[in-house]
C-alpha cells in the first residue's frame, strides 16, 4: 500500500478508537440535536394551535381560518359543547385555548402572542360585520370593505429571503467548521510532538520521507474531521427536517459544499502551520507556548470573519476575501451574500491555493529540519538550514537518475 | 558487506563524526563502543538516513545506501521508538507494512516475533502498559518484523534484566548466524566482548581502534606480565633489559616488556629475590582496551605512556 495512505490510515484508525474522540463526538451530537429538537418539544417556536370554539364562538370559524392563513400559523379548530369540559381540556393541555362565546378566551397560563392577534383580529372582524349588518348595510358591501389586503413590507436594507437564508447557512457553517479547526490543528501538533518525544519518528523516517509523514498525518486528521462534519451535518439536517425546524432548500446544500472547499484549504493551511511549529519542540509542555501565535492568528481570523460577515458586501470584507488565511472564511460569506461572482472567487481561490502550497512546502522543510532534533526548541533559522541540508541528499539521487534517464535515449 | 567510508558530520562547530571508516561482513556482529557523545548514535542515524552525512558514504553490497535499500534494514533507535498508546501487535503490523510487507505477512511476522521474544500475551496491550524490559523486546520485534538484511541497533541492551539480555542476545546471534551483519552499540563491554566478532572503539567522532578483540589485544602488545613475590622491595625489577614498570608495590608488579625482551629473565630475577607465587601474562579486557584507546585519543597533549599508566592505575584500583 502507498506509504502516505498507510500513515493516513493509522492516524484515522487510532483516533477513531480513542475514547476521548468518541465521547466528544457523542456530546457534540447530543448538543446539536438538543438545539434542533428542544424548541419543538417545549413549543417555543410552535406554529400549531388547537383551539376550541364554544357556543356562539363557532361562527368565528371562517374568519379564524382566513386569519391563520394570512398569519402563517396552523389552527386546529374544534367545536366544544360544554364550557366545563372545555376548561378541563385546556387544563390537561389538550387544547391551547377555548373561545367561550362572546365572553372570554380560556387559556392555561398565557396566551401566545400570535394566537392572540389572530383570535382578537378575527373576533373584531366578525363582530364589526355583524354590527354593520344590524344597521342595515348590505352584508356583501361590508365584507368587501373589510377585505383589506395586508401591507407589503419593503425592507430597504434587507436581502430577499433566499439570500438571507443562504447567508445564515454560510455563516453557521463557517463558524462551526472553524470552531472544529482549533481541535484539528491541535491534534496535528500533538501528534507531531508525540512522534518526536517517543522517537518513533526515527523509525518512520528510515522508511518514509518527512513530507510523507506530514502529508499522511494531515490527511488522516483532515479525513477524520470531515467524517465528523458529515456525521454531525447529516444528523443535524435529518433532525431539523423531521421536526420542521428548518426547511432546507437545495441551495443551502450548495452553500455548505462551497464553504467546505474553502475549509479544506484553510485546514491544510493551519494544519501545516501547526505541524511546522510542533516539529520545533520536543515536549508537550513546550508546545503550548510555541503554538500560541498560531492560535492568536486563528482566533483573530475567526473574529474578523464574524465581523466581516455582519456586512459581507462592505469594503473590509471585499479586501479580506482575497487575503489568506482570512479569505477562507470571508469569501464564502460574500458569495452567499451575492457580493462576489465567479471571477473574484477564482482569483481568491488561486491566491489561497498558492499560499497554502507555499506553506505546505515550508512546513515540510521546517519539519524535516527540526523533527529529529530533541532537547530545547529548535530555532526556525536552524530548522530551515537543516531542512535544506537534508533535502539536498535525496535531490542529488534524483538528479543522477534524471541524468541516466536522459542519457539512455541518446546512447541508443 | 556494510561499509562506512569516511563518514563525517558536524553540528555547527561541534564535530560529531570525522572520517569514520569501518566495515561489517554478513554474518558478523559488530560492537560499537564509546563514551556518551562519542558519535555512535550519529553514525547509526546516518546509516538509517535519519541524518544526512556532511561527507563520506555508507555502502551496502558495494552500493551507496539509499532510501530503497534502507527499507530492508532493521533499526532500533536509542531509548524508545514506539507509539506509547498503540497496541503491540498493531504497531508491529504497521511497521511491517511500512517496510513493504502485505497485511497478512506483516501480521504473521508480528505474531512470530512477539512469540519468539516472549511478549505474545501482551500483543493487545498498549505499549505504555508494558514494563521497560518488555517495551525493549517489542522494540526489537519492530526492528526484525520485516526480516531485514542488516540490523542496526542503538543500545539494545540498556535497561534489560539478565533474562532479557539473554533472550535478546540469543535472537541477535541467531539472526547474525543466518547471514546478516549486525551493528549494535553498548556500554556493557563484557557483553560486547562475549557477543561480537569485531569491535569499534569510537572517541570524539573518530574510530580510535577497530578489529576483533584479539586483534585489538595483539595491537596493544603482548599484554602485561604480572608477578606476585611476597616481601620483595619495590623497584626490584628496575633495570631488567627491555622491562617497563607499569605498577609496583614490591609484592605485586605489573610489567610491560619490549618485543625482544625475554620473560624468563624476569622470572629468574624474581626467583632470586623470593618465592614467586604468581607469574602470568594477562590479556587486557575489552574494558582496558577501551580505556586505553580512549585515553590515547583524548590525551593528544600527553604522552601515550602517561595515559596508559593512568589507565592501568584504574585497573589495579
Amino acid at each position: 500500500m502507498n506509504a502516505v495512505l498507510l500513515v493516513t490510515r493509522r492516524e484515522l484508525m487510532t483516533r477513531i478508537r480513542e475514547r476521548g474522540f468518541q465521547v466528544s463526538l457523542l456530546i457534540t451530537l447530543a448538543v446539536l440535536l438538543a438545539i434542533i429538537v428542544l424548541p419543538k418539544v417545549f413549543g417555543n417556536d410552535n406554529k400549531d394551535f388547537r383551539v376550541g370554539l364554544a357556543g356562539t364562538a363557532s361562527r368565528l370559524q371562517p374568519a379564524l381560518e382566513q386569519a391563520a392563513r394570512t398569519g402563517g400559523v396552523t389552527l386546529h379548530l374544534s367545536t366544544v359543547s360544554d364550557v366545563d369540559a372545555a376548561r378541563s381540556l385546556v387544563t390537561d393541555g389538550k387544547l391551547d385555548a377555548v373561545v367561550d362565546g362572546d365572553r372570554e378566551v380560556i387559556v392555561k397560563d398565557t396566551l401566545d402572542n400570535r394566537l392572540e392577534v389572530i383570535l382578537q383580529g378575527a373576533y373584531q372582524t366578525v363582530v364589526t360585520a355583524e354590527r354593520l349588518a344590524a344597521t342595515g348595510i348590505d352584508p356583501g358591501k361590508v365584507s368587501q370593505a373589510l377585505a383589506v389586503p395586508a401591507l407589503n413590507v419593503n425592507k430597504l436594507k434587507g436581502e430577499n429571503t433566499a439570500d438571507g437564508r443562504r447567508q445564515g447557512v454560510a455563516f453557521f457553517a463557517v463558524v462551526f467548521l472553524y470552531g472544529q479547526l482549533f481541535g484539528y490543528a491541535m491534534w496535528v501538533a500533538l501528534g507531531v510532538v508525540e512522534e518526536k518525544a517517543s522517537r518513533v519518528i526515527e523509525l518512520l523516517l528510515s522508511t518514509l520521507r518527512p513530507w510523507q509523514v506530514l502529508a499522511g498525518k494531515v490527511a488522516g486528521i483532515g479525513l477524520l474531521g470531515l467524517g465528523q462534519f458529515f456525521v454531525l451535518g447529516a444528523a443535524g439536517l435529518a433532525a431539523a427536517l423531521a421536526t420542521g425546524t428548518l426547511s432546507v432548500p437545495g441551495e443551502a446544500v450548495g452553500t455548505i459544499l462551497h464553504v467546505l472547499v474553502w475549509f479544506l484549504l484553510g485546514y491544510a493551511f493551519y494544519a501545516c502551520l501547526a505541524a511546522g511549529i510542533a516539529a520545533q519542540v520536543s515536549r508537550q509542555e513546550d508546545l503550548q507556548n510555541a503554538i500560541g501565535p498560531m492560535q492568536i492568528l486563528l482566533v483573530g481570523s475567526f473574529f474578523v470573519a464574524i465581523f466581516a460577515g455582519q456586512s459581507p458586501t462592505g469594503r473590509m470584507a471585499e479586501v479580506l476575501s482575497y487575503v489568506p488565511p482570512f479569505s477562507a472564511m470571508v469569501m464564502p460569506l460574500r458569495v452567499a451574500a451575492g457580493a462576489a461572482g465567479p471571477v473574484p472567487v477564482l482569483v481568491a481561490l488561486g491566491v489561497m491555493l498558492v499560499a497554502t502550497l507555499g506553506l505546505v512546502r515550508l512546513a515540510a522543510w521546517v519539519y524535516a529540519g527540526a523533527v529529529l532534533r530533541t532537547g530545547s526548541k529548535v530555532r526556525l533559522g536552524d530548522a530551515l538550514r537543516a531542512g535544506r541540508a537534508d533535502r539536498r541528499e535525496p535531490r542529488r539521487d534524483d538528479r543522477r537518475e534524471d541524468v541516466s534517464e536522459a542519457a539512455r535515449p541518446a546512447s541508443r | 558487506m556494510l561499509e562506512y567510508d569516511g563518514v563525517s558530520k558536524r553540528y555547527g562547530d561541534t564535530v560529531a563524526l570525522e572520517g569514520l571508516s569501518f566495515s561489517v561482513e554478513p554474518g558478523r556482529m559488530f560492537g560499537f563502543v564509546g563514551a556518551n557523545g562519542a558519535g555512535k548514535t550519529t553514525a547509526m542515524r546516518i546509516a538509517m538516513g535519519v541524518l544526512a552525512a556532511d561527507a563520506g558514504v555508507v555502502r551496502w553490497r558495494g552500493e551507496p545506501v539509499d532510501f530503497e535499500t534502507r527499507k530492508r534494514f532493521g533499526y532500533m533507535p536509542e531509548e524508545r521508538g514506539l507509539y506509547p498508546k498503540m497496541r503491540v501487535r498493531e504497531q508491529l503490523v504497521y511497521f511491517g507494512e511500512l517496510h513493504g510487507l502485505d497485511p497478512s505477512a506483516a501480521t504473521a511476522a508480528a505474531d512470530h516475533w512477539t512469540d519468539r521474544l516472549g511478549v505474545a500475551e501482551r500483543s493487545n496491550d498498549p505499549v505504555d502498559k508494558l514494563s521497560l524490559g518488555n517495551q525493549q523486546r517489542v522494540q526489537l520485534a519492530a526492528a526484525l518484523v520485516h526480516d531485514p538484511e542488516v540490523l542496526i541497533l542503538d543500545e539494545p541492551f540498556s535497561g534489560l534484566d539478565p533474562v532479557g539480555v539473554d533472550t535478546l542476545a540469543d535472537t541477535l546471534l541467531e539472526r547474525c548466524r543466518a547471514g546478516i551483519p549486525v551493528i549494535f552499540s553498548s556500554h556493557q563491554l563484557d557483553l560486547v566482548e562475549r557477543l561480537c566478532d569485531s569491535v569499534g572503539i569510537i572517541n570524539a567522532g573518530r574510530m580510535v581502534a577497530s578489529g576483533t578483540v584479539n586483534e585489538l589485544r595483539a595491537r596493544a602488545g603482548r599484554g602485561q606480565l604480572r608477578l606476585v613475590v611476597p616481601g620483595a622491595r619495590p623497584g626490584w625489577a628496575a633495570g631488567l633489559p627491555g622491562v617497563h614498570i607499569m605498577a609496583d608495590n614490591g609484592t605485586e608488579v605489573l610489567l610491560e616488556l619490549a618485543d625482544d625482551a625475554d620473560d624468563q629473565i624476569v622470572l629468574t630475577a624474581a626467583l632470586r629475590i623470593g618465592r614467586v607465587e604468581h607469574f602470568s601474562w594477562r590479556q587486557p579486557t575489552l574494558t582496558e582496551l577501551f580505556r586505553e584507546a580512549v585515553a590515547d585519543g583524548a590525551a593528544r597533549g600527553r604522552t601515550g605512556s602517561e595515559a596508559r599508566r593512568g589507565a592501568v592505575r584504574e585497573v589495579l584500583a
